[in-house]
């Protein structure tokens, strides 16, 4: 019982951090109009900033933290003009361009990574961010500070962005242009804007999974982002895409999932067995369990 | 029904909106080909035209939606035929499209609030004005949309425009798949708020209806203005009579 306790706890910290990539990613999709598959990349990008924040300045939690989050706002914010760019060159709006655009980034932030952080080899945080000793522990499972912190975390994040979209003129107008951009449009949203506005806020979303992920696994490494990647965009298709409540959903099955086979059966398997469980509902439902909503 | 007594609207002064030779082409289709109309405060002008004669790309335009050749749009003084929709619709212009054009799946309040989206300082005036004029929508502001029948939803998108504080109401086929007792609602609808003061252009294949309901009227034929003149000349006009009004 203390261990599937453990499990169902780090299970849903690990699906809060899916949650916050897939409702950023989702964002991206309905309001940006973009398909941003490496967001979970650009998201990797920010753990390293915060590594090199934290080394630079003997372990400084505010300033790594502010540095991560703010370096996923601008890696955001600046790569919208390519995608616009892209998108406007097309002619009407084609997502399928812009996902040629992101998985370009993808590998040369990959690339980038494995050349010039710490020769490529993987990263670890310090304790300060971590938080040290484990909770509890039971054998081989463990329950974190870390991870409690980052299900807190996650779970004011996903409620604040759901408060966001539903209560504010900015939520309103993403709502807006994820149901119909030429009507949006017509009724006087400024969409160039309001795009940017998405891509700055999946980027505060983006920041504080970075913060979260390092609290969660205490380290990062090169490959860390494309095997994120994957995932989202499994969760987010399994979910239906550009479904957020969808995206809530499986995106904290997942994490359950995977931590319910590794306290179980063959951790190291646990990812295969997660991408088998999401194949038989893709093959069940198409188009995802909750349908897709673009 | 429309009254015509109602009309004290005559084009005097200066016009409220000016389009001068406008042209507008979707790729080789010319959809607008030098149109010229002027709408003056208080009016309501009826664009005239069967499917296809260019009424909707001309609203578009002047909205900002739908980029002109060559031409100018005047609004209240100042050329916008090159600004985007949403400082148009700031600076007064909004448009009730063909098909009503609301969000579906949001609800009343929500898609009132985003016509608002500009003016929200104003919100609380404007809601209570809005539904004075339209109770049903009171009733129904926590429903989505898409639950309104189609009478309601083209309500909802007048009053949706209605929230930003518009001085110019451009409405686009707003009887079309309405049943007739609809149409005259809508109609009566339009013809009170140019009395509480708003300035409207519409546009209509239901000519009988909406010249009834107008002040003056264009005739759009592919993409050309072939006749204009007061609500009561065109409905007598021989041609008009022959292609619009089935006499
Ligand atoms: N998006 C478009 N692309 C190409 N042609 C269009 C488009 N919209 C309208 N047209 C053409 O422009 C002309 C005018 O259309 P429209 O303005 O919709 O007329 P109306 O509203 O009077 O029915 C028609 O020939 C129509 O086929
Ligand atoms: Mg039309």
């Amino acid at each position: 019982m203390q261990v599937f306790i453990a499990q169902i706890i780090n299970g849903l910290s690990l699906g809060s951090i899916y949650v916050l990539l897939a409702t950023g990613f989702n964002l991206l999709l309905l309001v940006a109009l973009i398909i941003h598959f490496s967001y979970p990349v650009v998201v990797v990008f920010s753990m390293y900033i915060v590594w090199v924040v934290l080394n630079a300045t003997g372990n400084n939690l505010l300033l790594g933290i502010l540095a991560g989050v703010l370096s996923s706002i601008v890696l955001n914010v600046v790569s919208a003009p390519i995608f616009q760019k892209v998108m406007k060159k097309r002619g009407e709006v084609d997502v399928n361009s812009t996902m040629v655009v992101s998985m370009g980034m993808g590998f040369i932030i990959t690339d980038i990574l494995s050349h010039s952080f710490n020769h490529g080899f993987p990263i670890a945080y310090p304790e300060n961010l971590t938080g040290g000793a484990p909770l509890f522990r039971i054998g081989l499972i463990s329950v974190q500070v870390g991870q409690v912190w980052s299900l807190a975390i996650g779970a004011v994040a996903v409620s604040a962005f759901f408060v966001l979209l539903y209560k504010t003129r900015a939520g309103r107008a993403f709502r807006a242009i994820s149901e119909d951009p030429a009507g949006a449009k017509l009724v006087g949203i400024p969409i160039v804007r309001t795009g940017i506005q998405s891509y700055a806020l999946s980027g505060i979303m983006g920041g504080m999974s970075a913060i979260l992920i390092a609290m969660l696994l205490h380290s990062a490494s090169p490959g860390l982002g494309d095997m994120l990647a994957h995932k989202v965009l499994a969760v987010s298709i399994v979910a239906g895409l550009g479904n957020l409540v969808g995206g809530l959903v499986v995106g904290l099955a997942l994490g359950v999932i995977e931590a319910l086979i590794q306290g179980y059966a063959a951790g190291s398997w646990s990812n295969a067995i997660a991408f088998v469980v999401m194949l038989i509902v893709i093959l069940w439902k198409p188009k995802g369990l909750f349908g897709i909503k673009v | 029904m429309a009254q015509n007594e109602t009309k004290t609207a005559s084009p005097s002064g200066v016009p409220l909106l000016k389009v001068e030779n406008l042209s507008v082409s979707y790729g080789h289709i010319n959809a607008l080909k030098g149109v010229s109309i002027e709408v003056f405060p208080g009016e309501i002008v009826v664009l005239i035209g069967a499917n296809g004669a260019g009424k909707t790309t001309l609203l578009s335009s002047i909205l900002g939606i739908t980029p002109s050749k060559a031409g100018t749009i005047t609004f209240d003084g100042q050329r916008i035929e090159k600004k985007p929709v949403d400082k148009n619709v700031r600076k007064g212009v909004c448009l009730v499209p063909e098909g009503r054009g609301v969000f579906a799946s949001m609800s009343v309040m929500d898609n009132l609030l985003l016509g608002a989206h500009h003016n929200l300082q104003n919100k609380d005036k404007n809601l209570e004005r809005v539904f004075g004029w339209f109770p049903i929508l009171n009733q129904r502001k926590n429903q989505v949309a898409k639950t309104l029948s189609g009478g309601e939803r083209q309500m909802l998108s007048i009053a949706r425009g209605l929230m930003s504080a518009p001085k110019l109401i451009l409405v686009d086929e707003p009887s079309i798949g309405l049943a007739p007792i609809v149409v005259n609602d809508i109609f009566t609808i339009l013809q009170m708020l140019n009395k509480e003061g708003y300035t409207i252009l519409l546009s209509e294949q239901n000519a009988y209806k909406a010249l009834k309901a107008a002040h003056r009227g264009y005739v759009l034929e592919t993409g050309t203005v072939t006749l204009t003149g007061t609500a009561q000349q065109l409905l007598s006009d021989p041609g008009v009579k022959a292609a619009y009004l089935g006499a």
